[in-house]
């Protein structure tokens, strides 16, 4: 058990390791940027806000920059980690199987004595290591930088962000495995499930408080509010079982799915 | 028990039967040639066998476990070695964390034995491997945890004469420490030297089962010769003889000045006392008396001619059955083409 699971997830170290490093570096650009940048608008740092095109200030989740912890919520963890990061993680998961296929590796994979299920499960299962990279080092940066530009925030609070963003990031991954499963050729998973994921996430965002707001509910962006946490301090467990339900959902639909799929 | 048992095995891709009815069965310790021109459907039978596509009808075991029930497979699958026709492996790892990962699901007994022979550059990425290379680390991963059965499709396509020679030795050593083997082939020379039987799959259809030695047996031998004199085929006509062509010259090499030379061929099928017999009246110059080429044999399974090829050899019955079956496939795509690739 798990011979797969550790081989696949040792070559992904390296790359792990990069998108962190790309992904911390980006957050403390960020964490640094806000000291200027409150302190040139002043009090009239709201007022940025309104001059924001509606949709995109939607789009964004931006609620306040008067604060570090509504401008990181907006900012870097909207943006930066809910969109880009969820997107890396449903490419990186429509790449898991169709890629295989494409290239006929499969073949000698299945040709081991391995279930189908094991198969999909480990190599899902080998994402927890940029997971768990991102999830490290991302976090220290931000709660390092804010500290050391004089803007602290609440740790606690960065730290919960991160874990109830973890389910969101697997719910993203999941979607792109069940598009692995489907489509034959990568390109056409990882487009697919890339496409998806944005259009579901921008859906959901300029949908709200309008009268479709209910056709955001199958966004999982729906399901992880920065705001909240950073700002509020409220840490929504419900969605969080949501995403939790999803992602197991959706791994258990790539297991079905793969098990019965001709390998050509 | 069999090794592998196929029964009434059909895979159909909408209208086209990649296997139509394919039923054969390879005993334990036989090495068993699946002979087909390209497109044949072996690769189709051999997936099946294999659990990675689902057969549309029909059903097949593998050690005498289930292939479409996953716990069977997999039971089956820790005795089994598969060596793809293009193995392929992730292009960015070495070839020594290949075997590393291999050896942890399914061991890897023998595998420094392996490596003596197929030596891969294992501390290297297989992306800098060539087409010989990762055809050896093949090898070597299908047959390092020491397997009862091995199916290989098209196991030499990728090696060279010196590695090919190799492969098939090691093949023949392994047999006779009990073995069983499947391996798909489209080149007969190589079947003839490792197989003891084969089937021939054309079109999806299994035209016949047999074994190599019959199928020499029923083809008989190649006779090339050069005899003094003038003569026509009628001069070669004794039972058993086919095709015989004659063609006279005016001499045979630097001894022109000795009257007309004529070459003659033809297929014999007859005893070999009765062929001593009449040759003994003419002059030779030369004479060869070889086995005939499997590609003849296979002519009569895939040739849009194949009735009009068939000498008697005197197993008509076996021949005519499997024969007709294939006739009426010949409206089938890709069959046409078929005896030229083989």
């Amino acid at each position: 058990m798990l011979e797969l699971a550790a081989y696949e997830g040792r070559h992904r170290v390296r790359g792990a390791l990069v998108a962190a490093a790309a992904m911390g570096a980006f957050a403390l650009l960020y964490v640094f940027v806000y000291p200027t940048f409150a302190e040139s608008l002043g009090p009239q740092i709201d007022q940025l806000l309104e001059a924001y095109p509606d949709a995109l200030a939607k789009a964004f989740g931006v609620q306040t920059l008067a604060s570090i912890e509504g401008y990181l919520a907006s900012e870097l963890y909207t943006f930066g980690w809910l969109l880009i990061v969820g997107l890396y993680f449903a490419y990186a998961a429509a790449s898991l199987v169709a890629t295989d296929i494409e290239r006929e590796r499969m073949d000698v994979l299945l040709s081991l004595p391995v279930s189908r299920a094991t198969v999909v499960v480990e190599k899902f299962a080998s994402l927890a290591v940029p997971l768990a990279a991102l999830s490290v080092v991302v976090p220290v940066a931000v709660v390092v930088g804010t500290a050391a530009v004089d803007y602290p925030i609440s740790a606690t609070d960065v730290v919960a962000l991160h874990l109830l963003s973890v389910p969101y990031l697997t719910t993203c991954a999941g979607i792109g495995l069940v598009a692995s499963v489907l489509a034959d050729r990568a390109s056409v998973a990882q487009r697919g499930a890339v496409g998806l994921l944005a259009g579901l996430f921008f859906a959901e965002s300029l949908l709200t408080d309008t009268d479709f707001e209910g056709l955001g509910a199958v966004s999982p962006s729906r399901y992880v509010d920065p705001n909240a946490v950073l700002i509020d301090g409220e840490y929504a467990l419900g969605d969080t079982a949501v995403l939790v339900a999803a992602t197991l959902a959706l791994v258990a639909l790539a297991v079905l799915l793969f098990r019965r799929k001709d390998i050509e | 028990m069999s090794a592998i048992e196929v029964e009434g095995l059909t895979k159909a891709y909408g209208e086209l039967l990649a296997n139509d009815d394919v039923t054969f069965s390879v005993a334990e310790g036989e090495v068993f040639g699946y002979l087909g021109p390209n497109g044949a459907g072996k690769t189709t039978t051999i997936r099946t066998l294999l659990g990675f596509q689902s057969p549309t009808e029909g059903s097949a075991t593998v050690l005498g476990h289930d292939v479409t029930d996953e716990p069977e497979l997999i039971a089956a699958k820790r005795r089994v070695g598969y060596l793809p026709a293009s193995p392929a492996f992730d292009e960015t790892v070495t070839g020594r964390e290949v075997l590393d990962f291999h050896e942890s699901v399914k061991g890897g007994s023998r595998r420094g034995d392996l490596l003596d022979v197929f030596d891969p550059p294992l501390s290297r990425p297989i992306r800098e491997y060539s087409t010989g290379n990762v055809q050896k680390l093949g090898i070597v991963q299908a047959f390092m945890h020491d397997p009862d059965l091995v199916i290989m499709d098209e196991p030499t396509s990728g090696l060279d004469p010196l590695m090919q020679r190799e492969f098939n030795e090691h093949l023949r050593a392994e047999t006779e420490r009990g073995l069983t083997a499947l391996l798909s082939s489209h080149v007969l020379s190589e079947v003839r030297r490792v197989c003891d039987r084969v089937g021939i799959l054309r079109a999806g259809r299994l035209a016949t089962t047999e074994r190599v030695a019959d199928l020499l047996g029923r083809t008989g031998k190649v006779v090339r010769a050069h005899v003094a004199g003038a003569h026509d085929p009628a001069a070669f006509d004794l039972p058993g003889a086919h095709d015989v062509t004659c063609s006279t010259m005016r001499g045979y090499g630097d001894r022109d000045a000795d009257g007309p030379v004529t070459e003659v061929t033809f297929t014999y099928t007859g005893e070999v006392d009765a062929l001593v017999e009449r040759l003994g009246a003419f002059h030779f110059l030369d004479l060869a008396v070889e086995e005939a080429p499997l590609e003849d044999v296979f002519m009569r399974f895939y040739g849009d001619d194949a009735d009009a090829v068939a000498p008697d050899p005197g197993s008509a019955d076996t021949a005519d059955g499997p024969d007709d079956a294939v006739d009426d496939r010949d409206s089938r795509p890709g069959s046409a083409g078929g005896g030229r690739d083989a």
